[in-house]
């Protein structure tokens, strides 16, 4: 048979994709109609505010902010702990004189995460997720994630003395988060030493 | 957006903030110097609008009333949302030794991967995958260039992001997710090639987000399988996707997942994919019309429930898939004529794998996993009557290695697989990966 001559209908989808089309995406139109926001609205990523986190992290306290110079012996061990450049040059920091918080950026396959962390006495006291801007990978922000982070310390060659249980799907994210709970933690212990 | 670069620059030069570290007062000057160059720069490459929509990407001036000020929003680093555009990939270089079949010893540059991703503002990205396989593409040569992921994302909030283009099918572990430091073996598994054909990807629009904390659904409309191209038994159904290369759309299908990783370390999920295959008998443009194939569904399901779980240092991993054909008679027959031979394509094929790796020592970024994987498959678990199965496409293989990261993203993997029904397929396989 030549080709075109045939007596098709082209385009046409089987009366059974159709009912299971029907089947597979009626509950997420429904879902579409509630949860769309209007055109307004953009999306938003930012799960907590970094000046909510700081607030909280500091609460019925006035905490400084201070400024941690990024000199030439940090920002070679930034380097070790990050495997590249740091983007900042300087870092600023709040503390209240007992703990001190941070927030940072480090990119995970595309796009850079916000983390904010809480240090005191040289372990990490609090640690959340900020903003999320990857389209995959978002459940490192859950609190049984992050909630590992509690505790951990700096060991030997500027690594967690912990093991933090990873996200099946997410590992650059989650290789984000372990850099900078590093980053953090020696950050404050530097701070602190000065 | 200038206006808050040159804010910052000039708060930064006003600020009177106190400082924890005592640099020189050379090495402060230097780093404004630095700093004052970077934003320069910045400012030079910041082209596109779009791209600066997120204000976190802006370095929020930081308040000249420090040091006594407690809070300000300033994000901490000079670019917070890092690049609009943006390039990654993966690789893998593979060597097999066969122990019975000594031919089919070969070194290969298995895969050589570029992501290139822009990111048009907060809501809409592109995504996409370029891959070279076997080093050299060319006539006479086994490579391949592969587009496999080529779409355009837009996020409406966490329940729900809209995709369009080429994209992966969620089934199973590996087809998302399949960058050699994220796998056990030097090979991926037979399970996820034969059962599911890993890398699957086809073009349609997708649905997907979170509707708990941490449980994701996906839901979709694509292209599908063309059953009137050539089979191979061995391999299941997977000679038959259409990889978006002038794919026949006569018939489409739909996919459905479910996955929860709410808890660290545990992935819990499953999902399928339905859809006729008969295309009315069409492979291409050109090639005749396959009149045994006109008219017929030829209906292809595939789906699979899988578990990943880490317990301190051991990762245990499973995966149960499964494939139902129509028409499977009518499709060997067509098959039949075509090869000139008999073509027995599965009215049904299975697949299932468990896996344990074990992290004996860690140190740094080193990180030594031994694993043990045992897989049993039939890619012609039944077929139409009047057929009969290839038994050696009833197979259970033992494989027995270990992975060794010297980087959280770059692997050294080595390890033995042992295969029962098909002892000519036994081999060493060493080999190198790495994902950025």
């Amino acid at each position: 048979m030549p080709p075109f001559s045939h007596d098709e209908s082209p385009g046409m989808i089987s009366l059974s994709t159709i009912r299971s089309l029907y089947r597979m995406l009626a509950p997420p139109a429904a879902c579409l109609a509630v949860a769309l926001p209007g055109p307004a609205a953009a999306a938003e990523q930012a799960y907590l505010e970094p000046s909510a986190f700081i607030a909280q992290a500091f609460p019925g306290t006035t905490a400084q902010v201070k400024l941690l110079w990024i000199t030439p012996k940090i920002h070679a061990e930034t380097v070790r702990i990050l495997g590249h450049e740091p983007a900042q040059l300087r870092q600023k920091y709040w503390t209240d004189g007992e703990k001190s918080a941070w927030i940072l950026d480090e990119i995970g396959k595309e796009d850079a995460i916000t983390a904010g962390f809480v240090v005191k006495d040289g372990h990490i006291e609090q640690a959340r997720v900020l903003i999320y801007r990857e389209s995959r990978g978002g459940e490192i922000r859950y609190p049984a994630f992050v909630a590992q982070f509690e505790g951990a310390k700096l060991a030997d060659g500027l690594y967690l003395d912990k093991q933090i249980d990873g996200i099946s799907g997410a590992t650059l994210s989650v290789n984000a988060m372990l850099r900078m709970s590093r980053e953090a933690l020696y950050f404050a212990r530097t701070a602190a030493a000065k | 957006m200038k206006k808050h670069l040159i804010a910052a620059a000039l708060s930064t030069l006003c600020t009177t903030a106190v400082w924890a570290a005592e640099p020189t007062l050379e090495e402060k000057v230097q780093i404004l110097q630095d700093e004052l160059d970077a934003l320069k720069a910045q400012m030079a490459q910041m082209t596109k609008p779009a791209a600066q929509s997120n204000t976190a990407s802006l370095p929020a001036p930081l308040r000249a009333d420090s040091p006594s000020s407690i809070i300000t929003t300033a994000p901490s680093a000079i670019v917070n949302a890092g690049p609009a555009t943006t390039i990654g990939g993966y690789g893998e270089l593979n060597y097999n030794r066969y122990s019975n079949n000594g031919r089919n010893s070969e070194a290969d540059l298995r895969r050589f991967v570029l992501f290139f991703g822009h990111r048009f503002n907060d809501s809409l990205r592109f995504v996409s995958e370029l891959e070279l396989e076997h080093g050299v593409t060319s006539a006479s040569d086994a490579g391949e260039t592969e587009i496999e992921q080529a779409y355009l994302d837009y996020r409406f909030n966490d329940a729900v992001n809209v995709k369009a283009g080429l994209f992966l099918i969620p089934l199973g572990l590996l087809n998302e997710t399949h960058e050699p430091p994220t796998y056990y073996g030097v090979e991926r598994n037979e399970v996820e090639t034969r059962i599911i054909p890993t890398t699957w990807r086809e073009g349609g629009i997708g649905v997907f987000g979170e509707v708990a904390p941490g449980l994701r659904y996906d839901l979709g409309i694509t292209t599908g399988f063309n059953s009137g191209k050539e089979a191979d038994p061995a391999t299941g159904y997977r000679e038959w996707h259409q990889e978006m290369s002038l794919s026949r759309a006569h018939d489409l299908s739909v996919y459905a997942a479910l996955n929860y990783r709410g808890i660290p370390g545990l992935l819990v999920g499953g999902g399928i994919f339905s859809g006729n295959t008969g295309q009315n008998g069409y492979t291409d443009r050109t090639t005749p019309q396959q009149p045994l194939l006109a008219g017929v569904s030829a209906r292809l399901t595939l789906w699979d429930i899988h578990a990943k779980y880490a317990i301190g240092k051991l990762e245990l991993q499973g995966l149960y898939a499964r494939g139902n054909l129509g028409d499977a008679g009518i499709v060997s027959a067509a098959e039949s004529a075509v090869a000139g031979k008999n073509v027995a394509v599965a009215k049904s094929l299975y697949g299932w794998y468990g896996q344990a790796a074990y992290h004996v020592w860690q140190f740094g970024d080193y990180d030594l996993a031994p694993f043990v994987r045992y897989e049993k498959y039939n890619t012609q678990q039944t077929v139409a009557d009047g057929y009969s199965a290839d038994p050696l496409n009833n197979e259970r293989v033992v494989t027995t290695g270990f992975n060794f990261k010297v980087h959280p993203q770059v692997v050294l993997k080595a390890d033995y697989q042992k295969y029962k029904a098909d002892n000519s397929k036994d081999r060493f396989d060493l080999g190198v990966g790495y994902m950025f």
